[in-house]
């Protein structure tokens, strides 16, 4: 025992020594290393802010360019010129009775009521006389829908009929497009000739013309003109295709999830389709666009370019982020909360679903929307199903035909008028407003249920 | 050295064979003979045999990965969530086996509760939680018994009075201690006959650990009651029997102020009063 | 018990309750102090008991005197001890053998200290009788008996610490056997004292005194024999005070 306690002494005497020794120098060396240390942490906390700020940077650029490229979309100019609606140019027999007045004003010439009333407008003062091509230079000038405008207010008022009336029109996408680009009045533009300016010039100087917020882009679908272009068909695509995708993945994902996760025997079966999930998930999406042809349309003999198609598509694309997500959200359960469960004889099922479920659902959330914005943003894939197409009507079903925002945006931004530049920035802030919403809906919807 | 009771026992592995001391008892609850259980090739636990007293508590004590907690969690077929466990031998719950095919685990955790090492209440409200197995299993009619169930409960637990005014407010919300209590309350809600509990007070403070033990002493007029812990102090505060387990084997068993003060085995004697095994 | 018993290893005490083995370093050096604090108790009221009983023989007054002025000693000892092994007990809760060994220590340290008493008791005699002229009969009989069992007495304390200090269960068993040597010889003082005190009434007062270390003998002996049992309850676990002790005589007997 005496051994015992002496060597435990030696021992203790030989650490003091060795602490003694080693005193000052351990205390330069970790004050030393300390200032290296300390470097080298502000200098990885500088990089950091420096690449947050970097990427802030960018994001603003983006937004601000879009914005700034995106306003002209949302105002337009409109004319007002005095429409004459003489039966004659009509081609109207304005003595007829009140209900067949009512069939001929649906079939009216009323292409012919815009161009004189026009020519009418500008043949006077100096050059009365308006020779042909100055005529045609003219009804350039204003939007091919102005004869429907024109047409929609008689039928609205039938009495109007040879009244001189003044009517708002919109102004054609290159004369607009001239307005809003700061050209110095009466001087030529872009498309806009040097007689056409100085026309626009006096319509101005008369107080004719005025801008207004563009509703139209809102309310109608695609067209060939860009002033009559909106995104309405394509939103409502847009949402279709949404809903299709979120009723199929939705369900399918977090039920996928929780049999991989909770039921499923783990085995080399189980781990093959693990795997494969993974891979899935980085599959080009264009390949689901293949697959969607290829099976959804023509085996199973499904309207193309209908949005039940792309949601079926986008679902393909989606499922693996739902389910790698979802699982990943099940799996951060703690187990505890099973083992309680479990414990007090609870089945799987009600383990499950009772326990698991409601814990994991904020991730299972973030999971889908994750996916459910990815699917957004997708264009590659709907091209293969054919939701390209011009398509002027509003979808009102999921099996009619339809495109998506996104690739409304790769058709205007391809279009050849300079009106579109406005309204492919236009229908990006849209979408991005779009997914802003979401990402609200889905962080109010997490909070919901993590307060639970 | 005949006359010395400790054994030189070789300490080796294999010498352990035979378990000192005595696993029996006059009213087994549950008698459990030649228990082998396996994790895929490694065996845990190695022929072990014992009988937990009705209406006693029985703690099983030893360093960790000495199979204690996995033996304890065989007796209400915890396990049975770990895919490659096996478990071989008698398991007898009064004259059932419960390993037996045709026994439903769901069945045996109803009458075999379990409480685990950390306070794990359901992000549910107070009443949620003890009202929780009373409903999965169908035992009230109405919402008159069910609120009967909870309150009686909760007392038993001896927590009714501090939270009979927030039963709405959700568990989670408690203390450690509060919560440890909710959970036995829980348990007890579903009236079983045996609890098991592992090591239910080894995250709390020692004043919420003294009303646990105090709370298991009151249990056990009405439950089998088995314990897991690693407080050596615990085990010999709260329980009758105390098993000691070493490297999956129960090394000795007997009555706990024997094991404490005059144990048999060298190796119990050894991890008791903390000397190199 | 053979391979133990090397020259290297400690006392028979740390080996045999594997006093060096505990994980806390600490533990084992406090339990290691107590044995040794136990140890040195017993050595100091051995050479109490031994002085105390020269000094009555030897009717050394200066001896006497030494030997109740010392006992302050082994009552502050016992306090420390006492104090040492409460704060142990509070600190470690030790169980089994720690416990078992903490619990004889207590109480063995009392039982030292009434043979300290009881050292005293001779002392104090020791003076009256040297008053009393009592050594000039030094080879008095009864004198002589004293002696006989002082020895005795002696001999078994000595033999109860090395049985302590080696943990001897069977030395400690043998010493409760031969517990009734002492009571006899006592027996056979108080007779011969009594017939002396009948022979001659004015030797009554020495006698008494004299009786009254014999006494104080056989008080040493018992506690002598608690000692031993705390020993075989430490080592065994088994309380062999009273009842058992019947079945260990009948078992000896046999």
């Amino acid at each position: 025992m005496t051994n015992s306690i002496k060597s435990s002494t030696d021992n203790t005497q030989m650490n003091d020594s060795i602490q003694q020794k080693s005193t000052v120098t351990i205390t330069e060396k970790v004050t030393k290393s300390l200032k290296k240390r300390h470097r080298k942490e502000k200098r990885f906390k500088i990089v950091g802010l420096l690449a947050v700020l970097f990427g802030f940077m960018l994001v603003l650029t983006l937004i601000t360019d879009i914005t700034a490229k995106a306003i002209p979309a949302f105002h337009q100019h409109w004319v007002k010129i005095d429409v004459d609606y003489k039966s004659a140019w009509l081609n109207i027999d304005d003595t007829a009775a009140a209900t067949q007045l009512t069939n001929q004003m649906q079939t009216a010439n009323y292409r012919k009521v815009l161009r004189n009333s026009i020519y009418q407008m500008f043949s006077t003062g100096a050059e009365k006389k308006l020779t042909r091509q100055d005529k045609r230079q003219l009804t350039k000038l204003f939007s091919t829908n102005a004869e429907f405008t024109i047409k929609d207010k008689l039928i609205a008022k039938p009495n109007y009929i040879n009244k001189k009336i003044e009517l708002w029109v919109k102004l054609d996408d290159d004369v607009d497009s001239y307005l809003k680009e700061d050209f110095p009045l009466g001087e030529a533009g872009l498309r806009v000739s040097k007689k056409q300016a100085e026309w626009i010039a006096k319509l101005s100087t008369e107080q004719r013309i005025d801008s207004r917020f563009n509703l139209s882009f809102f309310t109608a679908s695609d067209s060939r003109e860009p002033e009559l272009a909106g995104i309405k068909g394509a939103l409502t695509g847009t949402l279709l295709t949404m809903f299709v995708t979120l009723l199929l993945s939705f369900p399918l994902g977090v039920a996928g999830a929780i049999y991989l996760e909770e039921f499923a025997p783990k085995n080399r079966w189980t781990d093959i389709i693990e795997i494969n999930i993974n891979n899935l998930a980085a599959v080009p999406s264009i390949v689901f666009g293949l697959l969607g042809l290829a099976v959804i349309i023509n085996i199973f003999e499904l309207p193309r370019s209908a949005p039940l198609v792309g949601g079926i598509v986008l679902t393909l694309m989606t499922l693996p982020t739902i389910i790698i997500a979802s699982r990943a959200a099940i799996k951060a359960v703690p187990p505890s909360l099973r083992e309680a469960a479990l414990g007090l004889g609870a089945s799987k099922m009600q383990v499950t679903f009772s326990h698991v479920l409601p814990q994991a659902m904020p991730g299972i959330i973030t999971g889908g929307i994750i996916g459910i914005a990815q699917a957004l943003g997708e264009t590659a894939p709907l091209l293969m199903i054919g939701m390209v197409a011009f398509i002027v009507d509003v979808p009102t079903s999921i099996l009619d035909s339809a495109t998506v925002l996104p690739v409304q945006i790769f058709l205007w931004a391809d279009s050849p008028e300079r009106a579109f530049l406005a309204k492919t920035s236009a229908a990006i802030l849209v979408l991005l407003t779009l997914l802003l919403v979401i990402n609200i809906t889905a962080t109010v919807l997490r909070s919901k249920f993590e307060k639970k | 050295m005949n006359n010395l009771n400790i054994k030189e026992n070789d300490l080796s592995e294999l010498a352990l064979t035979e378990t000192v001391g005595n696993i029996y008892a006059d009213n087994a609850k549950m008698s459990i003979r030649n228990a082998d259980v396996y994790y895929g090739e490694k065996q845990a636990i190695h022929n072990i045999s014992l009988d937990l007293a009705q209406h006693q508590v029985t703690a099983l004590i030893g360093p960790s990965g000495c199979g204690k907690s996995t033996f304890l969690r065989c007796l209400n077929r915890m396990n049975d969530t770990i895919d490659i466990c096996r478990v071989t031998g008698q398991l007898m719950l009064d004259n059932d086996d419960i390993y037996a095919k045709d026994l439903d685990p769901v069945l045996l955790r109803a009458r075999v509760g379990m409480v685990f090492q950390k306070p794990n209440p359901f992000p549910k409200s107070i009443y949620d939680n003890v009202a929780y197995g009373a409903r999965i299993h169908g035992l009230t009619n109405n919402k008159t018994e069910l609120d009967e169930i909870v309150e009686t409960s909760l007392q038993k637990a001896g927590l009714f009075n501090e939270v009979k005014d927030r039963l709405k407010e959700p568990g989670t919300g408690l203390s450690g201690g509060q919560q440890q209590r909710l959970c036995i309350a829980r348990t007890i809600a579903v009236s079983p006959e045996v609890i098991l509990m592992d090591e239910p007070a080894s995250a709390l403070d020692p004043i919420a650990t003294a009303i646990i033990e105090e709370l298991i002493d009151e249990l056990k007029e009405k439950y089998t009651i088995a314990i897991v812990t690693h407080s050596m102090q615990q085990a010999a505060r709260v329980s009758q029997h105390t098993a000691y387990f070493h490297m999956g084997k129960l090394v000795e068993m007997g009555k706990t102020e024997d094991i404490f003060t005059r144990p048999e085995h060298k190796l119990t004697e050894n991890y008791i009063t903390g000397r190199f095994g | 018990m053979t391979t133990q018993d090397n020259t290297n290893t400690p006392s028979g005490f740390t080996t045999k309750l594997n006093l060096d083995k505990h994980i806390s370093r600490r533990f084992n050096q406090e339990l290691e102090q107590v044995r040794s604090l136990v140890m040195d108790m017993g050595a100091l009221v051995e050479q109490q008991v031994n002085d105390g009983l020269s000094a009555v023989l030897n009717a050394d007054e200066k001896l006497a005197e030494k030997v109740i002025k010392r006992d302050k000693k082994v009552n502050t000892m016992e306090l420390e001890i006492d104090e040492y092994c409460t704060q142990i007990l509070a600190r470690r809760q030790p169980a089994a053998s720690d416990l078992r060994l903490l619990v004889s220590v207590i109480k063995s340290i009392t039982d030292l200290e009434r043979m300290g008493d009881e050292a005293v008791k001779f002392g104090k005699n020791a003076i009256k009788l040297a008053k009393g002229n009592f050594a000039e009969q030094e080879s008095s009989r009864p004198l002589v008996e004293l002696k006989h069992l002082g020895k005795h007495v002696s001999d078994t304390l000595n033999k109860a610490l090395t049985a302590y200090a080696q943990m001897d269960v069977a030395a400690a068993l043998d010493i409760i056997k031969n517990d009734n040597i002492v009571d006899e010889e006592f027996d056979n003082i108080s007779r011969l004292l009594v017939t002396k005190m009948m022979e001659n009434p004015r030797e009554i007062k020495n006698a008494l005194r004299v009786t009254w270390c014999a006494r104080a003998l056989e008080r040493i002996g018992d506690h002598t024999t608690n000692l031993c049992e705390y020993i075989v309850y430490l080592v065994e676990g088994k309380d062999v005070r009273h009842a058992t002790m019947e079945q260990i005589r009948a078992s000896i007997d046999n």
